[in-house]
C-alpha cells in the first residue's frame, strides 16, 4: 500500500493539480481569515473551517477525479491489477495518498494559528478538534470521488458527479428535513470547529467513508469478472 | 510453466474464448498467434489475472491465478498491449516503482532496477520523462516494467508493434535472449517473428484453438500441390501449349511480365510428382529460353491463412486432433531423453 501512496502523492504534485488544489485551499482560507479577524475581531481558529466546507466541495472532486478514471484511460490500470498487489492495497492506496493532500493544506493552515497567537490566545484543542473534523469530512468526499472516478475513464464526468451529489447532500436537507441527519456538512460544522466532538457525526462520516471505500472495491472486483 | 485448463471467457452470449487448453513448458517460447478479434489479449488478460475467466483454470508456476493471486502475479511478468505507461514519470521512477509493485525487497531494488534498465538499453534515457520518449523507447520501458523482479513467466502481448526494423531485431534478441531464462508466451502479428523466435505455435481463431505444432511442421500442413515458380523467355509464346506437352501439369498461371521481356510463370502439379527434369528438356525444344526456376515455399503465412479460412467444421476436426498430437509430441520428447541418457 506504501508504494501506492507515494507514486500517487507524487503524481499529484508533478502535475498542477496538487498544487492548484493547496493554494486554492489556502487562498480561500486566506480571505476568510482576513474576513473574520480584522472585520469580526474574532481569534477563533475553528470559525474559517466552516467557510471551508464550501470550497472543498468543488475541490475535492478536483483531487479524487484522476484516482481510477485516469488509470483506466491511460490502461496503466492493466499494470496495477496484474501486479501481486490486492484490490484493498490499490484502494486504499489510493484514498490515503488523496487525503495526504488534504492534510498537507490543512497543516499549512496552522501559519494562521501561529497569527493569531500573536494578536491574542486562541485554543489549540478547539483548533485541533476542529482539524480532525475536518480530515473527517474531506474523507468521506474523498472516499465518494473516488468510488465516482472507478466508475468512469472519463475524469470530467467523475468530477460532475462529484460535484453534484456532494451539493445535493449539502443542500437537499433545506427541501427535505429527513436529509437533515444524512448532511455531512451538517455534522461536520454542529460540532467539531466549537471544540465539541460529537459521536454522532463520527460515525456518520466515518460509515459514509467505508461505505464508498467497500463500493469502489467491489466495481474494482466486479470489473474482472465482466471486462 | 502456465496451464491454461479448459477456459472460456463470455460476455453475455458472446463467446470470446471457447474452451482453450494448452500449457507452455518451463523455458519454452510459445507463439500466440491469431487474427485480430480472435481472442488473444483477452487469453493474456486472463493468464494474467487482470480479468477472471467464465469457466476453466489458469495455473501459473503451480499456483492458481484466482485462488492464490498474489503469488501467481508475483511469477508474471507482463507487457499489455498498447504499452500503458505513467507518463508523468521518468524512466527510472516508473521502473521503482514497477519493482515497488512487485515486492522487490527494498535492499535489492536499486541493484534489480539497474540491471533491468542496462539490460533493456534504457541507461542513456532513464532520467527522462516517458512522456518525451519515442515509441520504440516507450516499448523498451514497458518491457522493463514486465522484467523488473525477475519474474518466471513473462507474457508479451504484441511487443515489437509499432517499431522500425533495426528496433524489432534488437528487441526480438532480447527475446531471444530471455527465452533461455523464462518461460515466454509471446503474441504477434508478425509471422515471421513468430517462426524465427518460438519454438512452438499456437493459433487460435474466434476463440478456439486451430493449430499447436513447430512452425516447421504448420508449414508442411498446408503444403498440398508442388508449385513452380518459373521465369522464361518466350518471344513465341510457347508457354500455353506446355500442358499438352506435359500431362502432369494441371494448371500454368502468368505471374507478371518483368521489363527485361521476361514472364514469371506459376506452375502446379500433383504433389508426388516432380516436372523440374521434363521442364529442362522440353522448354528448349520449344525455344523458350529458362531464366530461373525454383519451388514455391509454404511459408507460415500460408498455413495461418490456411488454417483460418477453413470452414468450421473443418476447424474442430483439427482440434479435436490436437490432444493426440500432443501425446506424439511428449513421446518424441520422451524418446529424445533416452537417447541423450544413453
Amino acid at each position: 500500500m506504501w508504494a501506492i501512496i507515494k507514486k500517487e502523492v507524487k503524481s499529484y504534485f508533478l502535475s498542477p493539480i496538487g498544487y492548484i488544489f493547496v493554494g486554492l485551499f489556502l487562498a480561500v482560507y486566506s480571505i476568510f481569515f482576513y474576513l473574520d479577524v480584522y472585520y469580526y475581531g474574532s481569534t477563533n481558529f475553528g470559525n474559517m473551517f466552516y467557510s471551508l466546507t464550501t470550497i472543498v466541495t468543488f475541490l475535492i472532486p478536483v483531487l479524487t477525479m484522476r484516482l481510477f478514471a485516469e488509470e483506466k484511460k491511460t490502461g496503466t490500470e492493466q499494470l496495477l491489477l496484474t501486479s501481486p498487489r490486492s484490490v484493498t492495497a490499490i484502494t486504499l492506496g489510493k484514498f490515503f495518498a488523496a487525503l495526504i493532500v488534504v492534510l498537507i493544506s490543512e497543516v499549512l493552515t496552522f501559519i494562521y494559528y501561529g497569527i493569531l497567537m500573536y494578536f491574542g490566545d486562541p485554543n489549540l484543542v478547539t483548533a485541533l478538534v476542529t482539524l480532525f473534523g475536518f480530515t473527517l469530512l474531506a474523507s468521506a468526499y474523498i472516499a465518494f470521488g473516488m468510488f465516482a472516478s472507478s466508475l468512469t475513464e472519463n475524469q470530467i464526468i467523475a468530477e460532475i458527479l462529484t460535484t453534484v451529489v456532494l451539493l445535493a447532500l449539502w443542500f437537499l436537507p433545506n427541501f427535505i428535513p429527513t436529509m437533515q441527519t444524512f448532511s455531512l456538512v451538517n455534522a461536520f460544522t454542529s460540532s467539531f470547529p466549537a471544540g465539541t466532538i460529537s459521536l454522532a457525526a463520527i460515525v456518520l462520516l466515518g460509515s459514509f467513508t467505508i461505505l464508498f471505500i467497500l463500493l469502489t472495491m467491489m466495481v474494482l472486483q466486479r470489473k474482472k469478472s465482466v471486462k | 510453466m502456465i496451464e491454461v485448463k479448459n477456459i472460456t471467457k463470455k460476455y453475455g452470449s458472446f463467446q470470446a474464448v471457447h474452451d482453450l487448453n494448452f500449457t507452455v513448458n518451463d523455458g519454452e517460447i510459445l507463439g500466440f498467434l491469431g487474427p485480430n478479434g480472435a481472442g488473444k489479449s483477452t487469453t493474456m488478460n486472463m493468464i494474467t489475472g487482470y480479468i477472471e475467466p467464465t469457466e476453466g483454470n489458469i495455473i501459473v508456476e503451480g499456483f492458481d491465478i484466482s485462488k492464490k493471486p498474489k503469488q501467481a502475479k508475483k511469477q508474471i511478468g507482463y507487457m499489455p498491449e498498447n504499452v500503458p505507461l505513467y507518463q508523468e514519470l521518468t524512466v527510472r521512477e516508473f521502473v521503482q516503482y514497477m519493482a515497488e509493485l512487485k515486492r522487490v525487497k527494498r535492499k535489492e531494488k536499486k541493484a534489480e532496477v539497474d540491471r533491468v534498465i542496462e539490460k533493456t538499453g534504457l541507461k542513456d534515457v532513464q532520467k527522462k520523462l516517458i512522456r518525451n520518449l519515442s515509441r520504440g523507447y516507450k516499448q523498451r520501458v514497458s518491457m522493463a516494467g514486465a522484467l523488473v523482479g525477475n519474474p518466471k513467466v513473462l507474457i508479451l502481448d504484441e511487443p515489437t508493434v509499432g517499431l522500425d526494423p533495426k528496433q524489432v531485431a534488437e528487441i526480438r534478441n532480447l527475446i531471444r535472449e530471455l527465452g533461455k531464462t523464462h518461460t515466454i508466451l509471446l503474441s504477434s502479428h508478425i509471422l515471421s517473428e513468430v517462426s524465427q523466435v518460438c519454438k512452438r505455435v499456437l493459433i487460435i481463431n474466434k476463440g478456439k484453438i486451430v493449430a499447436m505444432d513447430t512452425p516447421e511442421n504448420l508449414e508442411g500442413k498446408v503444403k498440398t500441390d508442388n508449385i513452380l515458380v518459373l521465369t522464361v523467355e518466350d518471344k513465341q509464346d510457347h508457354m500455353k501449349d506446355l500442358k499438352k506437352e506435359i500431362p502432369e501439369i494441371k494448371e500454368i498461371e502468368l505471374k507478371k511480365e518483368n521489363t527485361d521481356g521476361t514472364k514469371q510463370y506459376t506452375i502446379s502439379s500433383d504433389e508426388k510428382v516432380d516436372i523440374r527434369k521434363k521442364l529442362f528438356e522440353i522448354l528448349p525444344k520449344k525455344e523458350i529460353t529458362i531464366f530461373e526456376l525454383k519451388k514455391a515455399e509454404a511459408t507460415l503465412e500460408d498455413a495461418f491463412i490456411g488454417l483460418i479460412d477453413t470452414p468450421e467444421e473443418k476447424q474442430q476436426e483439427e482440434s479435436k486432433t490436437e490432444p493426440e498430437k500432443e501425446n506424439k509430441k511428449e513421446k518424441k520428447k520422451k524418446d529424445k531423453k533416452k537417447k541423450e541418457e544413453k
